[in-house]
């Protein structure tokens, strides 16, 4: 008796069954009285069958009427001698042949990821991502409202921004489920929300940096680096939980996230650029005096500073 | 009754006069007096229409600068065109301009020596409540003659200007205004309506006429940015010299500039009972400002304060709210793209000399693109010492000197402080 290995596989060669036959003859078809029952109406009854002639294991395509094919070649199978790893195309379906001596890729550590992951989607760092995340919203919308406001004025929006925001792990799981993956929901759910808080203490941050340090520091090059590399990270951790994918794949496809999602409001955002702005641009960030760190500067030196915005717009008259 | 009927007698009579006085003008100088029209070359139709007059036998005109700005600014695409009282047309070359003071000489370009009196210029200024005669081509309706009084300079503007009662009607901007001795005392320069009309005094244009016989002009784009150099050093020099007082704007320490030509206004929200915040605001600024072409403006200067303090909130909204009140800041004067460039800025804490204010304050400038050396400044600062309390002080000056805005500015953040 030989043992073979039939994996049925989907056009993306990924595993969708796989069976372990101790036999000298397997058949394949769409007939109930097969080894392996291939529901794909271009398929045969009687498709084909494989056979152990005590040597090598043969394909015999038994007349069928579209045929079984190899996949790389597409030359037909019939009679074709099988070696591990062999793709054989019947009807709109593929198999895969392994023997059981077919070498394996080597084991996967567990990353430190894997252990961050679980963390987060523990219950109770779940309800306090989820809980500060919502808080920070409504926080944020009470310092913006110029008015009074109730507890449920700012509540209700928050808590809707909440679930919006949970959209984006929601679809992330809907995609690996749909590509054969686990879905991992709360997983994504933990992650996604933990980056999510860490966004408000980038805005914090930018918002420290941008108040405290003149305009003679190029602050807009790291405030904006900041939510880049958030982003990149937010994705590189969703691809990481929801897909098995190489390090290699992960990090392009995460890269090319940020790309279009940054790429795209910046070139929104000069395609929204008037024609002549008679309106100044400027950074006029202010916070409390506690989080005035930075010396300030005396007047006549910021007035000896100013001789450089002259030579600029000087500059900018020349180019135009 | 006798009497009634003698006061009414005597009214009637004088404005009877008055009639036959002004028929007997318009015989007299309608030769001398044109209408002005700036021809758009492309579509052959006029721009802009104004009146103007004869001042020299040699065919030299007197208008109002903003009549034929439109081709100082673009001879390239305009033509200017005179059309006489017998409908004679013919063309004219810009000679020298005024723009502080809204006057120009044009010429006409036939060269041919007039026969026809021309108008004089007054050697003196007219008398208040003087009899005057003001004389133009309102909306292209055909020559008038509007008698009207002299009611004096207008005390707050900067640039001299006569306060004329009559109507004034556009399309007679930079006809003459004579006396009773058909001597040009004034040019019709604006109008706000109900009979108030404002006059260029005539020395200015004695003063014009004066300088062209010296030396005229080449450039006329360089003659306007030496004009407005001048006259922004000479505005700039008079408010620094002027007493600057100190007012208290809620705990805040602001100044305003005690000078005839600047004024200043306030206002706060004491009375919203649902206001988070309490806000009280004072801004002072010129009256006057100058016409460079349409959608063309400089020479403001505006300063206005804000001081805010909290109402039951925490130090974080309140600053969350205030920051939201300095994201605005602008300059006044109109300006099209081709005027200038965008604005460059730069920001930082500061504090003035005397410490008593921590603030974040931004300076932005742009630069006239036509006229070398000038620009217009914006400067901002916001407190930030205090956590219930924020004064924000902004100025903008504009068509103004590097020198100038620095001195400015130094002045101006050494007054901004805490009571």
């Amino acid at each position: 008796m030989a043992v073979i290995v039939v994996e049925q596989i989907n056009r993306g060669k990924k595993l969708i069954c796989r069976d372990r036959f101790e036999s000298d003859s397997v058949e394949i078809g769409r007939s109930y009285q097969n080894d392996i029952i291939i529901d794909d109406p271009h398929i045969c009854p009687e498709h084909l069958n494989i056979q152990f002639d005590g040597e090598h294991w043969v394909v015999h395509d038994q007349d069928s009427l579209n045929g079984s094919f190899l996949d790389e070649s597409k030359q037909n199978a019939d009679k074709h001698i099988l070696h591990s790893g062999d793709i054989i195309s019947i009807g709109k379906s593929q198999l895969r042949i392994v023997f059981p001596d077919h070498p394996v890729s080597a084991t996967v550590k567990f990353s430190p990821f894997e252990s961050l992951i679980e963390r987060t989607r523990k219950p109770v760092s779940l309800v306090f991502s989820l809980a500060i995340f919502t808080l920070m919203s409504g926080y944020l919308l009470y310092l913006g409202k110029q008015t009074e406001v109730t507890f449920t004025q700012v509540f209700v929006p928050a808590i809707g921004m909440t679930l919006g925001f949970s959209l984006w792990p929601a679809i992330i799981s809907l995609i690996s489920h749909l590509t054969k993956n686990d879905a991992r929901y709360w997983s994504q759910i933990g992650i996604s929300f933990l980056i999510f808080n860490f966004f408000w203490f980038s805005d914090i941050i930018e918002y420290v940096l941008h108040f405290n340090l003149s305009s003679a520091w190029p602050v807009s090059w790291i405030t904006s680096l900041l939510p880049i590399t958030l982003a990149f990270c937010l994705f590189w951790l969703n691809c990481y939980i929801g897909f098995h994918m190489s390090g290699k794949k992960r990090v392009i496809i995460s890269a090319s996230l940020c790309l279009l999602i940054f790429g795209g409001t910046y070139l929104v955002s000069l395609s929204n650029k008037p024609d002549f702005r008679d309106r100044p641009t400027y950074d006029a960030t202010i916070m409390t005096p506690n989080f005035l760190i930075a010396p300030s500067t005396p007047a006549n030196e910021f007035i000896e500073n100013a001789k450089q915005v002259f030579e600029k717009a000087e500059k900018k008259k020349d180019e135009d | 009754m006798k009497r009634v009927f003698c006061l009414l007698f005597a009214i009637l009579s004088i404005s009877v006069n008055a009639k036959e006085q002004a028929g007997q003008i318009f015989e007299q100088l309608a030769p001398s007096l044109y209408q002005i029209k700036i021809i758009e070359l492309v579509s052959g139709e006029k721009a802009t229409i104004g009146s103007a007059f004869q001042i020299t036998k040699g065919g030299l005109i007197a208008t109002n600068y903003h009549v034929v700005s439109g081709y100082a600014r673009h001879p390239e695409k305009y033509k200017m065109e005179y059309l006489d009282n017998d409908g004679n047309k013919g063309e004219l070359s810009l000679e020298s301009v005024d723009i502080i003071n809204d006057l120009a000489l044009v010429k006409k370009l036939d060269d041919e020596v007039s026969q026809n009196p021309i108008f004089e210029i007054s050697q003196q200024a007219p008398l208040k409540g003087e009899e005057l005669f003001s004389l133009g081509n309102p909306h292209d309706l055909g020559m008038i003659v509007v008698p009207g009084t002299y009611n004096g300079l207008l005390p707050d503007s900067f640039t001299d200007k006569i306060h004329f009662t009559g109507s004034i009607n556009s399309g007679m901007s930079g006809g003459p205004v004579v006396n009773g001795d058909l001597k040009v005392v004034g040019i019709n320069v604006a109008t706000s309506g109900n009979s108030i009309g404002f006059l260029i005094p005539h020395d200015k244009l004695q003063a014009l006429y004066n300088e062209y016989l010296v030396e005229p002009p080449t450039d006329i784009t360089g003659q306007i940015a030496q004009q407005l150099k001048a006259h922004q050093a000479k505005l700039i020099e008079e408010v620094l010299v002027s007493n600057w007082l100190q007012k208290p704007l809620g705990k805040g320490s602001i100044p305003t500039i005690d000078a005839p030509f600047i004024r200043c206004w306030g206002d706060s929200n004491a009375d919203k009972e649902s206001a988070l915040l309490l806000s009280a605001v004072a801004s002072c600024s010129l009256e006057d400002n100058t016409y460079i072409e349409n959608n063309f403006f400089t020479g403001h200067l505006v300063m206005e304060y804000r001081y805010l303090s909290a109402k039951d909130i925490s130090d974080t909204k309140f600053y969350h709210l205030y920051n939201q009140k300095i994201l605005s800041a602008r300059a006044y004067n109109k300006v099209q793209k081709d005027d200038v460039t965008e604005f460059s800025c730069q920001h930082d804490i500061i504090s003035p000399e005397n410490q008593t204010m921590t603030q974040k304050a931004v300076f932005c400038a742009r630069a006239y693109k036509d006229f070398p050396e000038l620009y217009d400044v914006i400067y901002l600062s916001a407190s930030v010492d205090k956590n219930q309390q924020a004064l924000i002080s902004n100025f903008t000056l504009s068509g103004v000197k590097q020198e100038s805005a620095f001195a400015f500015m130094e002045k101006f953040i050494e007054a901004v402080a805490w009571q």
